[in-house]
């Protein structure tokens, strides 16, 4: 496939990043993203609320503010009734809002399977966006949200997640990257990713590729959600932590220490899952503070980004 | 033994059925089919979960596990693989080299064979063996050791063998004894030991 190019696109389909990067003028340019699934949870405002949340966050991890959103719904009509769609779309509407952001349109299509998203506008400086690669040696990871949202949620289909686990990883899942990113912003971080479907490694397998640098990762440091192993343990992964982990087994050089299971949370697909940053260790420990004051509170240093030009992940 | 027919779904469903399944009787033997390969690796993981000891197969398009030996179910949850009683203290041991010391080789190649077998005195303070460069080679065919490190595992005793060395002789597949490790944990381990012995 060709792109077609201009001059006025900072980040496009070619740089596969968390959105697209347009140029207006010297001191601005847009941030564009899509997003929509099917439903997660059961709560239909809950659902609204988190595709809202997992939309806008590909704006947060290009360092941007979300200004406009748009809805797109795919609904069975005949099947469901219009009222769950509403609770939907006012989920959607009620975490837009707590965004700053405005829904200014958007469009529907009869399905036979119910799906929700958003399309997402935001500002950005085009001197201060944040790629996925700019990782320099030294630099510190910091992970702003626990993983395990994949395995619980399978949990969760199979009926066997108790009440206050889902209200808690649902909870999660609608919060917002905001604060991560607001937090980010006073501290000049070097690189930012959102966590979603490929899982911790396959992101910072895609941060790492193309970089010139290689991470290492403390297994035992990245935050877990409550029950994930054992769910893990019991069988309940999901196809595309698998899958995920296929796809980039040879980035990935596992220590001794890491069993299989673990192995697959670190792969494990995560819903509106934290901002990953990459930021130079003497920020580090000020950036951590901000994140924790602004209620960020399950942040976590999880590795650190080395010289080593093998592109390589070491994990232990 | 049962046979549960899970082709068709994909997860959680075929662990749910064998669940189900389990949880209504209580079976010896149980064969599980599914079609895709995570599927495969869930059940295996739910059968093993509850006592199992399981064989993967595939036949035709299908893949089936096959349990054996269940115990009852428990909620006991799962656990890492079993390490030996800890000692009083964490003694790392690093070997960086086949040989022990300079000067006569053949003298240095001895010294390291009694070496290895003698280091089991230290008992269950011997935490960790790492061994990196030239120590790779005490874990391949041939190693006058092997016998004696692979009775140190099977003892409990973890092993941990340096991949980047493994590549660069060229003895990947030829490691018969300890697991493979990155410097990141060998570097985790030096940090947690109490004591870090480099031969």
């Amino acid at each position: 496939m060709t792109f077609p190019k201009d001059e006025n696109v900072l980040v496009g389909l070619d740089r596969a990043d968390d959105a697209g990067v347009y140029r207006v003028s010297d001191d601005l340019a847009l941030i564009q993203t899509v997003d929509f699934f099917t439903p997660i949870v059961d709560d239909p405002y809950w659902f609204g609320q988190i595709a809202a949340a997992n939309a806008l966050s590909d704006i947060y991890a290009m360092g941007g503010v979300p200004k406009t959103a748009m809805n797109l719904v795919a609904f069975p009509l005949k099947q469901m009734d219009i009222g769950i769609l509403r609770q939907i779309i006012q989920g959607g509407i009620d975490k837009i809002s707590e965004a700053g952001v405005v829904l200014i349109g958007g469009h529907s299509v009869e399905d036979s399977e119910l799906k929700y998203g958003l399309s997402v506008t935001g500002f950005i400086h085009p001197d201060r966006i944040l790629v996925k690669k700019n990782l320099q040696p030294g630099d510190v990871l910091i992970l702003t949200k626990p993983l395990g949202t994949g395995v619980i949620n399978t949990a969760i289909k199979g009926g066997l997640a108790p009440d206050t686990l889902i209200e808690q990883v649902t909870r999660l899942m609608a919060t917002l990257n905001r604060s991560a990113a607001e937090a980010m912003s006073a501290h000049s971080v070097h690189a930012c990713t959102d966590i979603t479907g490929f899982g911790l490694l396959g992101h910072l397998a895609e941060m790492v590729l193309g970089s010139g640098c290689s991470m290492r990762v403390h297994a035992s440091k990245v935050p877990v959600l409550p029950e994930t192993l054992a769910y893990a343990g019991m069988g309940l992964v999901p196809a595309g932590a698998y899958n995920n982990k296929a796809f980039r087994a040879s980035m990935v050089d596992f220590g001794a220490s890491i069993d299989a299971l673990m192995q697959d949370i670190l792969f494990d697909p995560q819903t509106s899952g934290g901002l990953l940053i990459s930021v130079a260790p003497d920020r580090a420990e000020a950036l951590m503070a901000d994140l924790i004051e602004k209620g960020v509170e399950q942040s976590a240093i999880i590795g650190d980004v080395t010289a080593d030009s093998s592109e390589k992940i070491f994990v232990a | 033994m049962k046979e549960v027919d899970a082709r068709g779904l994909s997860c959680p469903a075929p662990v749910l059925q064998t669940k189900a399944v389990l949880e209504e009787t209580h079976l010896e033997e149980i064969k599980v089919i599914v079609d895709n390969a995570a599927s495969q690796q869930n059940v295996e993981r739910f059968l093993k979960s509850q006592g199992f000891e399981t064989v993967l197969a595939e036949e035709g398009e299908d893949l089936t596990i096959t349990g054996k030996g269940g115990s009852a179910p428990s909620e006991q949850q799962p656990t890492p693989a079993p390490e030996a009683e800890p000692g009083e203290q964490k003694i790392m041991v690093m070997c960086a080299t086949d040989r022990i010391g300079f000067g006569d080789d053949d003298l240095g190649l001895k010294l390291m064979v009694n070496f290895i077998r003698t280091l089991k005195e230290m008992g269950p303070d011997l935490w960790r063996l790492v061994l990196v460069n030239n120590g790779v080679k005490l874990t391949i065919g041939g190693s006058e050791v092997l016998s004696d490190l692979q009775a140190c595992e099977e003892g409990g005793l973890t092993i941990l063998v340096c991949g980047t060395c493994l590549e660069h002789f060229n003895l990947l597949d030829q490691k018969q004894v300890g697991i493979t490790t990155n410097m990141l944990d060998i570097v985790t381990a030096m940090q947690l030991a109490d004591k870090v012995v480099s031969i």
